[in-house]
């Protein structure tokens, strides 16, 4: 059938474009916002012991209904009107799997949505990392009321970044110049904490 | 520039700024902002578009123009991506395709801050502008 060649086509293009997880991170997020999500949890939880990256993005938005849930994977189906396509999920898919991984999604109507990604680190095909600080700071600048509650996990060690404890700290969100602040504060607290992997492994 | 690694580092770093920028939008009404909407769905992030968004957060604090940068799912135009809605205070918003760092510096020099139209306008509607 013609589209479905059509998907297949457009995914091995896309296949060069969704290079990093920071990406999927910033996508993913998005769907959290579209979903009215108050408070939203990304967290990557590395481990070098047995090679695999999970990234997780939960949040307290709609969620979704069994019908939903079940059309998720289908490039053709989303909820916008703009168009008739949604690669986030799809897209996602791809890159986890190309490496040997799995991706889950739970959700349940009214509470919320968990996104579950497992990667394979000692998989050439894996993803590299990307520009998290800077696609983490953008998500927070443009969401000052959302609640982003934000964890990388090496092994025993973890970055966490919360904004409301940001607002504890009276950092203020909206002031200008945070950007410039924020992003490298989180680079480098990144960066030690990269520090620590094993250098097996493809991730970077 | 030293190293950022604690919270009490960032709050510091905050507060010596806010000591060194004018007081300005204390208890401003938001129509009086320029709003910028960046579209930053799966088509967005792909082609890009977090340069942009970080560009016109960077330029325009830089050029102290009072304004707001949020994302936006998609608008429809993604064959254009990236694409950003800008909103002058007072005027219908419009929409620009194709833009990069290059076309954001140019966008904020001649639109923002002239209300001078670009290249690159996605048509929302059909009415003439008058000016």
């Amino acid at each position: 059938m013609k589209w479905r060649r059509l998907t297949g086509i457009v995914l091995n293009r896309c296949l060069n474009i969704m290079v990093d997880m920071a990406m999927h991170l910033m996508d993913i997020s998005q769907n959290s916002i579209r979903a009215d999500a108050k408070n939203i949890q990304i967290a990557f939880n590395e481990d070098c012991e047995s090679s695999r990256l999970t990234f997780r993005v939960g949040d307290d938005g709609n969620g979704m209904n069994e019908e939903e849930l079940r059309s998720l994977e289908d490039p053709f189906f989303t909820t916008r009107t703009t168009r008739k396509v949604g690669l986030g999920i799809p897209l996602l898919k791809m890159t986890c799997e190309q490496t040997g991984g799995f991706l889950t999604v739970e959700s349940e109507a009214g509470k919320g949505t968990i996104v579950q990604a497992v990667y394979c680190t000692d998989n050439p095909d894996c993803l590299p990392l990307g520009d998290i600080a800077g696609y983490l700071t953008m998500l927070i600048v443009a969401n000052p009321d959302i609640r982003i509650k934000f964890t990388y996990r090496l092994n025993d060690k973890e970055f966490k970044l919360d904004t409301d404890e940001l607002k504890e700290q009276e950092i203020d969100l909206r002031q200008s110049g945070l950007p410039g602040l924020l992003k490298p504060f989180i680079a480098e607290n990144l960066k030690e904490l990269f520090f620590h992997r094993a250098e097996k492994s493809f991730l970077c | 520039m030293s190293e950022i690694k604690t919270l009490a580092d960032l709050k510091k770093k905050q507060e010596e700024m806010r000591n060194r920028i004018k007081l300005r939008d204390s208890a401003e009404n938001p129509e009086a902002f320029v709003q910028v909407k960046v579209a930053m769905a799966t088509c967005g992030i792909a082609s890009g578009a977090k340069e942009v968004m970080e560009y016109f957060v960077e330029e325009l604090d830089k050029r102290s123009i009072r304004s707001i940068v949020t994302q936006t799912g998609c608008m429809g135009y993604c064959y254009a991506e990236p694409t950003v809605e800008i909103t002058l205070p007072g005027k219908d918003p419009i929409v620009l395709g194709y833009v990069n760092t290059v076309r954001a510096e140019e966008i904020i020099e001649h639109y923002i801050k002239d209300g001078e139209l670009v290249d690159g306008i996605i048509p929302q509607n059909y009415n003439t502008i008058k000016s």
